[in-house]
C-alpha cells in the first residue's frame, strides 16, 4: 500500500494512476501513446478495428477504443493524458470528454462552470 | 558565480496555449487570464534572467510508462515544442544552457538526488503553455531553459517534501555554478483540478488561495500533507503544485510575493505568482514594489 495514498478509496469518482494500473494497461496505453504519432495515426482513422488488432489488443481493450468508453478506460488503467491522444485525433476536446466523465450531457456540463465561454 | 533572482509559478493547463494561439487575449472570458501574466513578463524583461530552471511534467508526450522517472533533468543545448497529437504549435525551440545542465546534473546526483536525464526529447505543455504569455519569442526566445521533469502523473509520485528538497538542492547546485548567470526557478502545475473519472471538473478556490498563502509563509503546511490530501483538497490531478513546493526550495526560506493572480474559468484553476527573496522575519522591510532587488 502507498501510504501517500491512504484514506482515498472512498473518494468517489476518482481513481489514482499507480504502477498497477500501468502495468496492466500498458499495451493499450502504448497504442493510444503511439496516437501522437502521424504514422500512427493514419492507419487508425483508415481502420481502427484492424489498428487494434495490429497492436495486440485484447477484445475488450478493442472495445473500450471503439465504443469510446472514457470512463472505462479510466477504471482499467488509462490516464487521462493517453486518452488525450486519441481524442485529438477523434477531434473531440477535453470538455466534452469531462462531461462524458461526470455523466452529464455537455451543455449542462458547461453550465456549472464558472466562464463557460472560456473555450 | 550563479545567483537565483526570483521564483515563477503558473498553471500549465493546456487551455492557455489554446487561447494563446487563436490570439483570444480581448475576449472577455480570457482577457483576465493574459492580464495575470504581464506582471510575470514585465518582470522577465526588466530582470532578463539568463535561465529559467524550470520544475515541470511531461504529459506522456515525450516519456512512456516503461521507464518512467521520478526526477530528470534535460541536457542540451536547445528543446523542441512536443507534437501532443494535434501538430506542432508556432512556436520555436528554446536553448537549454548545456554547461548549467550538467553541473545541476553532476551536483545533484553527488548530493544524493539520483536525478534521470535525458536530451533530444521534446517539451510539452508543461513547458510551453504558459511560456509565450511571459516571454517574447519571435523570432527566438530571450532567455535559455533547463527542465526538471517530476513525475506527478503515475503513482508512486514524490512527495511535496521531497520536492522541496529537491529544490534545496538545485538552489546549492545553481549557487556552486562558476559561470556569472542568474537564474529565475519556474515551478509549473495546479492549482486545483481533476481531468478524470466522475469527479472530473472539481475546483477548490478555497483551498487555492488558502495554498498561495501558505506557500509564501508557511510552506512547511504543505509539505506535511500527503498526496491524498492534495487529491482530496485540489482534485487528483491538482497534486502538480508538488512542482511550486520544488521551486518553493530553491527560494530563500522568507519570500515576499510580488504578484499573484487567480482565474477559474472552466476546468483548471490558473495561478500565476512571482516571488523574491526578502528580509528574514524581524529586520527592516524592504519597499513592496516590482523594482526592489531580492
Amino acid at each position: 500500500m502507498n501510504r501517500q495514498l491512504e484514506g482515498l478509496e472512498d473518494l468517489e469518482g476518482t481513481y489514482p494512476f499507480d504502477i498497477r494500473q500501468s502495468y496492466r494497461a500498458r499495451k493499450l496505453n502504448r497504442f493510444l501513446w503511439n496516437l501522437r504519432l502521424a504514422e500512427y495515426r493514419a492507419p487508425f482513422v483508415a481502420d481502427e478495428a484492424k489498428a487494434c488488432r495490429d497492436a495486440g489488443l485484447s477484445d475488450f481493450e478493442t472495445d473500450l477504443v471503439l465504443e469510446r468508453d472514457w470512463l472505462a478506460m479510466v477504471k482499467y488503467g488509462v490516464p487521462m493524458f493517453l486518452i488525450e491522444k486519441i481524442a485529438r485525433v477523434l477531434k473531440i476536446t477535453n470538455l466534452e470528454i469531462y462531461a462524458i466523465f461526470r455523466g452529464e450531457s455537455f451543455e449542462d456540463f458547461l453550465k456549472t462552470r464558472r466562464v463557460p465561454d472560456a473555450r | 558565480m550563479a545567483r537565483i533572482i526570483g521564483g515563477i509559478g503558473t498553471s500549465h493547463v493546456p487551455t492557455i496555449a489554446m487561447a494563446y494561439d487563436r490570439k483570444k487575449q480581448q475576449e472577455p472570458a480570457w482577457a483576465p487570464m493574459f492580464e495575470g501574466y504581464r506582471p510575470v513578463a514585465d518582470w522577465l524583461a526588466e530582470k532578463k534572467p539568463d535561465v529559467l530552471v524550470t520544475f515541470f511534467n511531461d504529459h506522456a508526450s515525450s516519456f512512456f510508462f516503461d521507464l518512467y522517472p521520478t526526477f530528470a533533468i534535460g541536457i542540451g543545448e536547445q528543446f523542441e515544442v512536443a507534437d501532443e497529437g494535434a501538430g506542432k504549435r508556432p512556436l520555436p525551440p528554446i536553448r537549454g544552457h548545456f554547461d548549467l545542465s550538467v553541473h545541476l546534473a553532476e551536483q545533484l546526483v553527488n548530493d544524493e538526488f539520483d536525478m534521470a536525464t535525458f536530451y533530444d526529447r521534446p517539451l510539452d505543455h508543461g513547458v510551453f503553455s504558459p511560456l509565450p504569455l511571459m516571454l517574447p519569442h519571435d523570432p527566438q526566445w530571450p532567455t535559455a531553459l533547463v527542465p526538471i521533469m517530476i513525475n506527478v502523473i503515475q503513482h508512486p509520485m514524490p512527495t511535496a517534501r521531497r520536492c522541496y528538497k529537491l529544490g534545496q538542492a538545485v538552489k546549492r547546485a545553481v549557487e556552486s555554478f562558476p559561470q556569472d548567470v542568474t537564474v529565475a526557478i519556474v515551478g509549473t502545475g495546479g492549482l486545483s483540478h481533476q481531468v478524470h473519472g466522475e469527479r472530473a471538473g472539481f475546483n477548490n478556490e478555497d483551498w487555492d488561495q488558502e495554498f498561495l498563502d501558505l506557500f509564501e509563509r508557511e510552506p512547511e503546511r504543505i509539505l506535511a500533507m500527503t498526496h491524498a490530501d492534495l487529491v482530496r483538497l485540489g482534485g487528483a490531478e491538482g497534486v502538480e503544485i508538488i512542482m511550486w513546493m520544488a521551486m518553493r526550495g530553491a527560494l530563500p526560506s522568507n519570500i515576499r510575493t510580488l504578484h499573484r493572480s487567480y482565474y477559474l474559468a472552466t476546468s483548471t484553476a490558473m495561478g500565476v505568482a512571482l516571488y523574491e527573496g526578502a528580509a528574514p522575519a524581524g529586520a527592516a522591510r524592504e519597499p513592496q514594489h516590482a523594482g526592489a532587488e531580492a
